[in-house]
């Protein structure tokens, strides 16, 4: 293994705002191979966790990056002085839930497969920026167009799109409520 | 209870569904008196006895704890262990009205979704009711529409438990993303402002101005033109320019005004810009490193 080229990954990453994408790390080591940072990046992930570090290599948002551990989160909440970090609400959660799986979508076809109006839920994720639009649709109206953004997979650990949540494990998960209530 | 039927129903093949509920709002939309007419005298003998705890024009989205009418109504078929793809329309009307009475108020604003669901059902059981001269086609069942709404719903809430549980874990996980609110430590991070806070500043420092200036002014002609030439020349020389300072060292109030509106005029036009560091301190302005504007504005 290139220690060298792993330290130097290392320092990327850290130096990073944001997830750092493979093609961003490509582009800056000109001419080391795909494979190879992608395994140093691996070996790292592995080190740090093997080691038991307190801050860990993740994949998130198309990118890695340098994350705490859940388990020391109190302690970084203490030294920041934050009481807690907010959950969605289930009104918001469920907006945002239906936007992902139907996106492109509109306002008003949130709001049909919710069976509620939802005009408010979008104002908020807007705020927090877990929502983008994106433009507008050719229908009457010309009502807009609503997408996930960036930081939604950022804020949810999600790599892409395609890691929400399968067919499968929804229908998983409709089982094992059955069976609960059965 | 094993049914084929829930094959038949591909998520991915619904999209049609948005348009289909608005066609069908008329029909339902001409019963809702008699659908409405349920809840709303109990709304009317209510009323001169406000509820306690309730505010009087209260976000009331919830029905007790439910997200929304199909929530409701998921929640009813499930405890009565109904299939979903089968459902008893007069039971289930008869429980869903039930949970809207229990309602001391009703909200129409806000609960309309609520009503509305209710005149579906309704729809719905009086287009079963209705003798037809041919059988109705396999996908023709007047339930069809809710069963298609409540099988997405009931999908997108399973996948909020799912995103939930991520939430939980990733909520507890701290990046570089986040800015801590340090105070006199490091680096702040500058916040672009918008033109209020500007006028804001600008107005406080006046104030402060006119406080201690008491010696009548003569009035100096201050053209815009020749003030921007001046304001961008220092802006040059000096590279960063303390807002507040500049203001300090002019002598008039018409000249230090000149001075704000080209400063304004400036940040409009993308050619400068407007940084506070942190709330309440000073602010710095500076011209964009962008060669071409600033030639373009001189």
């Amino acid at each position: 293994m290139n220690n060298e080229l792993k330290a130097l990954v290392e320092a990327l990453i850290f130096v990073s705002q944001e997830p750092l994408t493979p093609e961003r790390l490509a582009a800056v080591l000109e001419g080391v191979p795909a494979e190879e940072i992608q395994a140093a990046v691996e070996a790292l992930a592995a080190e740090s966790e093997a080691e038991g570090r307190g801050v860990h290599i993740i994949r998130s948002g198309g990118g890695w990056l340098f994350a705490t551990k859940p388990a020391h989160d109190r302690e970084v909440r203490r030294l920041l002085q934050i009481e807690r970090k907010n959950r969605l609400s289930s009104a918001g959660l469920e907006t945002l839930a239906a936007i992902a799986y139907r996106q492109p979508v509109t306002q008003s076809e949130i709001s049909a497969i919710r069976g509620v109006d939802s005009t408010g839920s979008l104002k908020t994720l807007l705020d927090k920026k877990l929502i983008k639009i994106v433009g507008r649709k050719k229908a009457p109206g010309n009502p807009l167009v609503y997408r996930t953004s960036d930081e939604f997979l950022l804020y949810l650990g999600l790599d892409s799109l395609d890691d929400l949540p399968s067919e499968a494990e929804i229908a998983k998960i409709l089982e094992q409520e059955k069976a609960v209530e059965a | 209870m094993p049914d084929p039927a829930p094959d038949a129903l591909p998520l991915e093949g619904t999209p049609v569904r948005g348009d289909e509920a608005p066609d069908q709002a008329p029909g339902p939309a001409a019963e809702v008196p008699e659908a409405a007419a349920v809840p709303a005298p109990v709304d009317e003998a209510e009323a001169p006895t406000p509820a306690a705890g309730v505010p009087a024009d209260g976000y009331q989205v919830r029905l007790d704890v439910f997200e929304g009418p199909l929530d409701l109504l998921l929640f009813l078929i499930r405890k009565k262990k109904i299939d979903i793809h089968d459902i008893p329309i007069a039971a289930i009307t008869r429980d869903y009205l039930g949970y809207l009475e229990r309602k001391t108020e009703i909200n129409l604003d806000r609960e309309a979704e609520f009503v509305f669901i209710a005149a579906l059902l309704i729809y719905i059981k009086s287009q079963m009711l209705l003798p037809r001269e041919t059988d109705l086609a396999e996908g023709d069942d007047p339930r069809r529409v809710l069963v298609d709404r409540l099988v997405e719903y009931e999908r997108v809430k399973a996948a909020c438990s799912l995103l939930r549980e991520r939430e939980d874990v990733e909520i507890l996980q701290w990046k570089r993303d986040f800015v801590p609110p340090f105070h006199g430590e490091g680096e702040p991070e500058p916040v672009e402002l918008s033109l209020f806070d500007l006028a804001e500043s600008f107005f406080a420092m006046m104030k402060r101005k006119t406080a201690d200036d008491t010696r009548i002014i003569r009035g100096r002609e201050v053209p815009v033109e020749v003030k921007m030439k001046e304001l961008v020349t220092l802006l040059q020389a000096r590279g960063v320019v303390d807002f507040l300072e500049y203001f300090e060292a002019h002598e008039s109030l018409e000249e230090a005004l000149v001075s704000f509106f080209c400063i304004l005029e400036l940040v409009k036009s993308r050619v400068a810009v407007a940084v506070q560091d942190e709330i309440f301190q000073t602010i710095r302005v500076w011209l964009r490193k962008d060669p071409h504007r600033t030639a373009a504005h001189e």
